[in-house]
């Protein structure tokens, strides 16, 4: 049963990849539908919520005030961490943080960490001895297909509202952080042989490998990832590599829109 | 409790911090049906506080000692979020969400119709997104409506609800700082229909007059947010998205 379902549905898949279609009626590098929200968690220093399709994420960003490392005594120190909690789907188990989401949680903090839109120095309290720690812990509600994209959506939309919550620590006034760019994910799957943008959770389960590109505000790339079974040509990878491009422009402006609020 | 006890509490109008009355409850919305992975879901905001819960099942129990013959077992994970509170909670078990989570489970089985599903398991994801006080509550009540949602058979609606008491005086459902400095807690669960309690937890000092009337207030409290459980599942399925 387990094994028969995919089955049928990479059939179906392959059959509708031929005629150029999706099972859901989107074209080939079509999105679904995103609502995002920031600012949306009362006990968050910056929050946000997207939903991407039928998928749900929440994310949060703390602060603490921690030592600094001592090899940098001028620098904190930033860190992202996804949780796919077992009420994200019926395929969802308790337990320590399976691999999924220890390259989940990975894959979108090495976009945030390497665009380098956090100025590490710039969270620096007294040298060698405090520091500011940037949590950005990410909650997958509902996983109905493409999280990554949609957690790191989530996870700079938290981190581009977030205030630093200075006067709790008693160390001066709360401000604004100072969030340099906005590094935007766009994932590829490849479902019925060919590399569709945004896949739903069932072209996941009747797909294959699926690649993770995560672009700078300038189009430069910081974080690639390359996720299950699967090879890819390098003629495949332009192809997708022009449609991040131009996904990544409209995403980065929906989080635009919400700093304006 | 804190019992920090220089912490004023009540002001000199009779009225409470935030403005309410002794007796009166923080806002409460609920929406039923909000994950679309789920088999049932729901969402309460309940003053600040913010509970999500999901229902998955009945499926089959695994591993299979823990099956039981003639009724189903029901999990429950209850789970705050890292960016729930002011410190960041670290993600995992700890003993507060074990015990939670335990009792919460206990409270569901004796109102869902377990013997319906021989051998068999119901999922209760319950996940605080935001904490103000209240957050067991909260999670009771959005796994009933979750269950509801699911279609789970049960004797009635369980809501959660809480009185405590703060200088001196009972009042109805804490806030933040009337639970950090106040003199007692008694979080409930109450089936509304029946009069009957599946849940029941206090810590602090109450006298037993106090006790009566704290468990007043939450009866009378648990009728007025029966109707909004009712509601929110009638908006669901009266809408005709079904």
């Amino acid at each position: 049963m387990v094994a028969l379902v995919p089955t049928l549905l990479r059939q179906e898949l392959a059959r509708l990849a031929e005629n150029d279609a999706r099972i859901d009626g989107r074209g080939r590098w079509e999105g679904r539908q995103i609502t995002l929200e920031s600012d949306c968690l009362y006990n968050g220093e910056g929050s946000a919520k997207v939903v991407w399709g039928d998928t749900i994420i929440y994310a949060g960003v703390k602060f603490e005030m921690r030592t600094p490392w001592p090899d940098r005594p001028n620098e904190g120190s930033l860190m992202c961490s996804a949780e796919l909690r077992p009420i994200a789907g019926r395929k969802y188990e308790p337990g320590p943080p399976s691999p999924e989401s220890i390259e989940l949680s990975r894959v979108v903090d090495r976009g945030i960490r390497e665009s380098g839109c956090i100025d590490m120095e710039k969270l620096c309290i007294v040298p060698g001895e405090k520091v500011w720690g940037v949590m950005i812990d990410i909650h997958v509600l509902s996983d109905q297909g493409n999280i990554f994209d949609a957690c790191a959506l989530a996870a700079i939309t938290a981190l581009r509202t977030a205030i630093v919550p200075a006067e709790r620590f008693d160390v001066g006034d709360d401000y604004t952080l100072n969030v340099k760019s906005t590094p935007i994910m766009a994932s590829f799957t490849r479902v019925g042989g060919r590399y569709v943008f945004d896949a739903s959770e069932e072209e996941e389960l009747g797909g294959d490998e699926r690649i993770h590109i995560t672009l700078g505000d300038e189009g430069h790339l910081h974080s690639l990832q390359k996720g299950l079974k699967g090879v890819f040509t390098p003629e495949e990878f332009a192809e997708i590599f022009d449609v991040a491009q131009s996904r990544c422009v409209e995403l980065r402006k929906l989080v635009a829109n919400q700093e304006g609020n | 409790m804190g019992g920090y006890g220089d912490v004023k509490l009540l002001r000199d109008d009779g009225l409470r911090l935030d403005g309410r009355k002794i007796d009166e409850m923080r806002p409460i919305e609920i929406e039923a049906g909000y994950l679309p992975a789920a088999d049932g879901s729901a969402w309460v905001k309940h003053g600040l506080n913010i509970a999500v819960a999901a229902v998955y099942g009945p499926m089959e129990a695994h591993p299979r000692k823990i099956q039981r013959q003639d009724r189903c077992v029901i999990d429950v994970r209850y789970n705050m979020a890292p960016f729930s509170t002011s410190d960041r909670i670290r993600p995992g078990f700890n003993r507060r969400s074990r015990e939670i989570s335990k009792v919460t489970a206990e409270a569901l089985e004796s109102v869902v119709i377990c013997e319906r599903y021989p051998r068999s398991k119901i999922r209760v994801e319950i996940e605080i997104l935001s904490a103000e006080a209240g957050t067991r509550c909260a999670g009771i009540t959005a796994a009933a409506v979750a269950l509801a949602d699911a279609g789970i058979p049960m004797r009635d609606l369980l809501v959660g609800v809480a009185s405590g008491k703060v200088e001196g005086v009972v009042v109805l459902d804490l806030d933040k700082a009337e639970d950090n400095y106040g003199q007692a807690d008694l979080p409930v669960g109450i089936l509304p229909n029946t009069g009957e309690i599946a849940f029941l937890q206090m810590d602090g000092d109450l006298s037993p007059d106090e006790f009566n009337l704290a468990m007043k207030y939450n009866f009378k409290a648990a009728a007025e947010i029966h109707e909004i459980m009712v509601d929110a599942l009638k908006r669901r399925y009266e809408g005709g998205e079904n």
